[in-house]
């Protein structure tokens, strides 16, 4: 497996954006959701795309996965996976202050995977002053409305019967606590390879700067 | 739209719909693609209030959306699989698609001037096409499920289909420690109604016993056809009694089912087999050959009977 390579340097200065982005982030989405939003700090590791399947698989159980491509200047991109676990749905409608009767529960899940990776990476972006563009959020799998037709029964089983036109990929996990609501959910980055390069010129310049 | 000659050109002749709102929600500006497939004149939309201009909005659910764009300063998405359309606007496929209205992809997007958002772009794009062929896919796919799992002459499920459910069930009674019965049905002299009637008699057979005996189960049991002239059915939560009990009662409606063919009634029954979950069964297909067993005995000793598969038996043949 190639490695990026990341430097001692390098990996400090990524975690500490992301960090920051966190920050940012959880705040205002506090303001936005009118509660708490705890963000555990995250994890930053390299997967191969044979092992993909096997990585999401210790995220298993999920209930429903949300993807959102991502992309911005400087060949920046990835896509962004939300995964919800069962019962996380419960009140969700709640939380995004809605009705429970004006839309249904894959569209609660959908608007707020848009809302938590969106509004993470803009902080990102900004951070390494970039800006990012999104793709419209696309449910991958469902267990509410996938139980009577689809063989696929989890994550890694969709991801097993996809080929990958990519190596290896930077996956970063944050984990998302809202305990008013009980509710939780990971977003996980992939960045494929050929960003990483991107990436790391650009955290280059950053360290440059200091 | 914008003084640049390139902006005003692209956004009148693109066929994405363009709507501009202020943070009131006052329209301030539209483009060709929206109002041509609105109908409506620009004087009553132009500076007035989306919600009059557009009564077909949900208005709460719209402001709230809208709210997120605003204050966090980030775009939103609105798709036609979780809505079909948003505004009522005529499509470019009203005659070969049976979508009365515009299938719409929409994107909400904040507009920053002077460093704060005081405006909302949104997006519409026509996806009726997208959404006319991804229906039709998903009922296909429907059908094809529907058809990996059902008998095409009988309609209950076929050998593949239930023989997993039978997987399924044993191993669910075997982790909590649950009953689990099974009831084989075999057809008297099936070959002889073939040969005397027919092949064609003996389909209609086939289709009525599996009515009848369909009708005559709870809902979670699951009956699926075992090969030819041979039904299956999985009684989840059932002892021994209970079982044979429901199999003695299919015994006998079956023995009272008239067939009329080509003017002729024909009569028809069944040997039937049950068996229990045992201990001893290590694989469901145990479950099976145990009822098989009792199957046998059934025809061996008369047909049109119950025969049940005794614990004795099992450690007797082991």
């Amino acid at each position: 497996m190639k490695n990026f390579n990341l430097n001692e340097d390098q990996q400090d200065c990524l975690q500490e954006i992301i960090n920051v982005a966190m920050g940012q982030a959880s705040d205002q989405l506090a303001r936005y959701l009118d509660t708490f939003v705890y963000l555990k700090v995250p994890s930053i590791e390299q997967v191969s795309s044979q092992h993909l399947s096997d990585t999401l698989k210790s995220e298993a159980q999920s209930v429903a996965v949300v993807s959102q491509g991502f992309f911005g200047y400087e060949g920046i991109r990835g896509e962004a996976l939300l995964m919800y676990q069962p019962k996380d749905s419960d009140r969700l409608a709640d939380l995004l202050g809605y009705e429970p009767d004006e839309l249904s529960v894959e569209e609660q899940i959908i608007d707020l995977s848009s809302i938590l990776t969106t509004t993470f990476l803009n902080v990102f972006a900004s951070q390494i002053d970039n800006q990012m563009s999104y793709s419209a959020p696309r449910l991958l799998f469902s267990s509410n409305s996938d139980k009577n037709t689809s063989s696929e029964s989890s994550i890694s089983e969709h991801i097993q019967h996809n080929s990958f036109n990519w190596d290896v990929a930077l996956k970063v996990k944050i984990s998302y606590q809202v305990t008013d609501y009980s509710f939780n959910c990971d977003m996980i980055l992939l960045i494929p390879e050929s960003a990483i390069i991107n990436i790391t010129s650009v955290i280059d310049r950053i360290l440059e700067e200091y | 739209m914008p003084d640049n000659p390139f902006c005003t050109t692209i956004a009148e002749q693109l066929n994405t719909g363009i709507l501009i709102l202020d943070l009131e929600f006052n329209i301030v500006e539209w483009n060709r693609f929206f109002a041509i497939h609105a109908h409506k004149d620009a004087k009553d939309v132009i500076g007035k209030n989306v919600f009059s201009a557009f009564p077909e909005l949900p208005q709460k659910w719209f402001e709230r959306k809208l709210s997120s764009v605003i204050q966090l300063n980030t775009q939103s998405f609105c798709s036609w699989e979780q809505r079909h359309h948003l505004f009522e606007l005529s499509h470019t496929r009203p005659i070969t698609t049976d979508s009365h209205f515009m299938a719409q992809n929409c994107t909400f997007l904040p507009i920053v001037t002077d460093k704060v958002v005081n405006h909302i772009c949104i997006l519409i794009e026509d996806v009726t096409d997208v959404c006319h062929y991804q229906t039709k896919l998903n009922k296909a796919l429907e059908e094809l499920a529907k058809a990996n799992r059902i008998d095409g002459l009988t309609q209950v499920f076929n050998r593949k289909h239930w023989e997993e459910c039978l997987d399924q069930e044993f191993s669910r009674a075997r982790r909590y420690d649950h009953g689990l019965a099974l009831i084989m049905f075999d057809l008297d002299h099936f070959k002889l109604l073939n040969d005397t009637y027919g092949h064609q008699c003996g389909d209609m057979v086939l289709i009525e016993t599996a009515q009848k005996i369909s009708s005559l189960l709870r809902l979670c049991d699951q009956f699926g056809r075992y090969g030819g002239e041979e039904f299956a059915a999985i009684l989840p939560e059932t002892d021994l009694i209970g079982a044979i009990d429901v199999a003695e009662r299919i015994c006998r409606e079956i023995e009272k089912l008239v067939i009329n063919f080509q003017d002729k009634n024909i009569r028809i029954s069944t040997s039937v087999g049950v068996a229990i979950i045992s201990p001893n069964d290590k694989r469901y297909e145990d479950l099976i050959s145990n009822a098989d067993h009792a199957l046998y005995e059934a025809k061996a000793t008369g047909r049109n009977k119950v025969c049940a598969a005794k614990e004795i038996e099992y450690i007797l043949e082991e």
